[in-house]
């Protein structure tokens, strides 16, 4: 580092704690950033300041959201007997994107994780078993990621997910308009370990 | 499949190396420390990525020089690859056929070499780990679902003892590492059992001609047994708890060696013992053209050492006819190529390459 500053240090540091952000890119942001006028560097730090003031998490779904509850969990016309759960708000915005789902979701904000120091209570299972036993809830899908650590979360939702809840679980397989020939060996064993009768 | 080209820059002590080897057998002399191991071993790592000498890539840059380079061109049934690795500064660079690959695991299965070094003894003698190392570098060769599974029965394995380490580990939370870790442990013992079942009979086929007369042995020894784990890992439970650890499992697995009827490992002298070792990788070396079609490479290091002219006769014997084979040895003066066998000779010196 040419710049021998404990406050560009800090700087770089903090870009680095960014997912995706590694050594180079974090030095990047931050000359970016000194050499800039001061007023970007300014408004960046509102920006960052005003979201965090703005966002909270939404009281039902856990989801970021700026209104509470969310746009999501308050729109009568999805139906809120059926929750979606994933692990992050991406996940969410992904299924959004699809347009298609008229459920509403559940935000658990990671996934059971012993080797992070993730369990249960790290999670927000709670907020989702209160959910449940209000009794308006009939089915919850689990679409966490397909890892190991996704996997045992859907799991851990199925067995901890009270009596008279169904728990589904999302499919892996064959993304669709994708050849065969482009699916990877893991994926292709669980699409034909999932496989579905046509007649 | 047939190497028709092999290229190295600063792999270990080679310096330049540009070989055109033969179609069978290729005859690699020099005297001791000249750069013979080295070259099987640059040819193992351009096609697998992966060294039987060191896990530490570091130590396969010519001291100095800061980086390697290796290329293998391979004429394969249906089409010719090329294999490409850079290495510089820590970081790998692969190509296949001059296209950069994002994932190494994309190689595997593109090129398949067996190699044979004294090393290998340690695969009769040691401990199960090696055991379990070969069975499971040789099946994700040629499965890659059982890679698939193997990595993920890993990563499960790994986040179970995790939580088996904490104070008062949470039994529901247990459960759901189990289910997982039966799921695809299951897939690990049946693979194996099947791979080892097929592996058998090779062996002792190639033993026999190795070593004739003597009968070598081969079999699975589960640690579980098939369809079993979930019902033992419930069983173990508290005793997983107490020991803080998962201790029964696939990962326990080992291969029963036999030769003569007895214990391999704690009986057979050292030369049934690298007649044994050889076996399994000349059985590794069949299934694999069983199952794809292709011959794989064959790189024996240092087998000719020790053994007079009729059990290198033997030897020959094992490797079948067609596959193209690289052979180490440090003996100068003698013809060791069987006649009617076409054979190529290179002498290996100070790192660099002399056509005798």
């Amino acid at each position: 580092m040419l710049l021998n500053s404990p406050a560009v240090e800090r700087l770089i540091e903090a870009f680095r704690r960014l997912p995706g952000v590694g050594k180079r890119t974090a030095e990047r942001y931050a000359l970016h950033l000194l050499s800039a006028p001061t007023e970007d560097a300014a408004a960046l730090s509102e920006a960052v300041r005003r979201a965090r003031e703005a966002i909270r998490k939404c009281s039902i779904c856990r989801n970021l959201t700026e209104s509470d509850p969310c746009a999501i969990c308050s729109d009568a016309r999805r139906d809120q007997g059926l929750v979606c759960v994933v692990e992050q708000p991406s996940g969410a915005m992904a299924i959004e994107r699809g347009g298609t789902y008229r459920g509403v979701y559940h935000v658990l904000h990671g996934a059971l994780n012993p080797l992070e120091g993730v369990g249960p209570d790290e999670l927000e299972m709670d907020a989702l078993f209160r959910r449940l036993k209000s009794g308006r809830v009939s089915e919850i899908i689990a679409a966490t990621n397909a890892t190991a650590e996704g996997e045992a979360t859907a799991l851990y939702l199925a067995r901890q997910a009270q009596p008279g809840v169904k728990v589904t679980r999302i499919a892996h397989g064959v993304p669709m308009g994708g050849g065969l020939e482009y699916t990877d060996e893991g994926t292709l064993a669980h699409a034909l370990d999932g496989r579905r009768q046509m007649s | 499949m047939h190497l028709t080209r092999f290229h190295c820059r600063s792999f270990r002590c080679l310096r330049e190396i540009d070989l055109h080897p033969g179609p069978e057998i290729n005859l690699i002399r020099g005297r001791n420390a000249q750069g013979k191991t080295s070259l099987l071993e640059a040819i193992l790592f351009a096609a697998t990525s992966k060294s039987h000498r060191t896990t530490l890539e570091t130590e396969l840059a010519n001291s100095g020089a800061g980086e390697f380079h290796v290329r293998i061109e391979v004429q394969r049934a249906e089409r010719e690859v090329v294999l490409e690795t850079h290495w510089w500064k820590g970081q790998k660079r692969v190509k296949i056929n001059g296209v950069a690959q994002k994932r190494l695991s994309d190689m595997l299965g593109k090129v398949s070499v067996v190699l044979f070094a004294p090393e290998d003894i340690a695969l009769i003698k040691s401990g199960s780990a090696l055991r379990r190392r070969f069975l499971d570098m040789a099946l994700s060769q040629l499965e890659p679902a059982y890679l698939a599974a193997l990595q993920q029965y890993r990563q499960v394995l790994r986040q179970r003892n995790e939580l088996l380490r904490a104070p008062r580990p949470d039994p529901g939370l247990l459960d759901v590492w189990d289910v997982q870790l039966a799921r695809e442990g299951e897939v690990l013992i049946e693979r194996r059992a099947a791979f080892i079942d097929e592996l058998a009979a090779l062996a002792s086929q190639a033993y026999g001609k190795i070593a004739a007369g003597e009968l070598l042995a081969v079999a699975y020894a589960p640690d579980c047994p098939a369809g079993g784990l979930a019902e033992l890992l419930r069983a173990k439970r508290e005793g997983d708890i107490r020991r803080k650890m998962t201790v029964h499992g696939p990962h326990r697995d080992d291969i029963e060696i036999a030769v003569a009827g007895t214990p391999a490992r704690s009986h057979a002298s050292q030369g049934q013992q690298k007649s044994a070792a050889l076996a399994l990788r000349l059985a590794e070396m069949d299934l694999a053209h069983r199952r794809t079609g292709e011959l794989p490479i064959l790189l024996l290091d240092e087998v000719l050492a020790e053994l007079d002219a009729r059990r290198a006769a033997q030897l020959f014997d094992a490797i079948p006819v067609g596959a193209q084979c690289f052979i180490t040895t440090t003996d100068l003066a003698r013809a060791v190529a069987p006649e009617g066998r076409p054979a190529v000779e290179f002498v290996i010196e100070a790192g660099a390459l002399a056509q005798s």
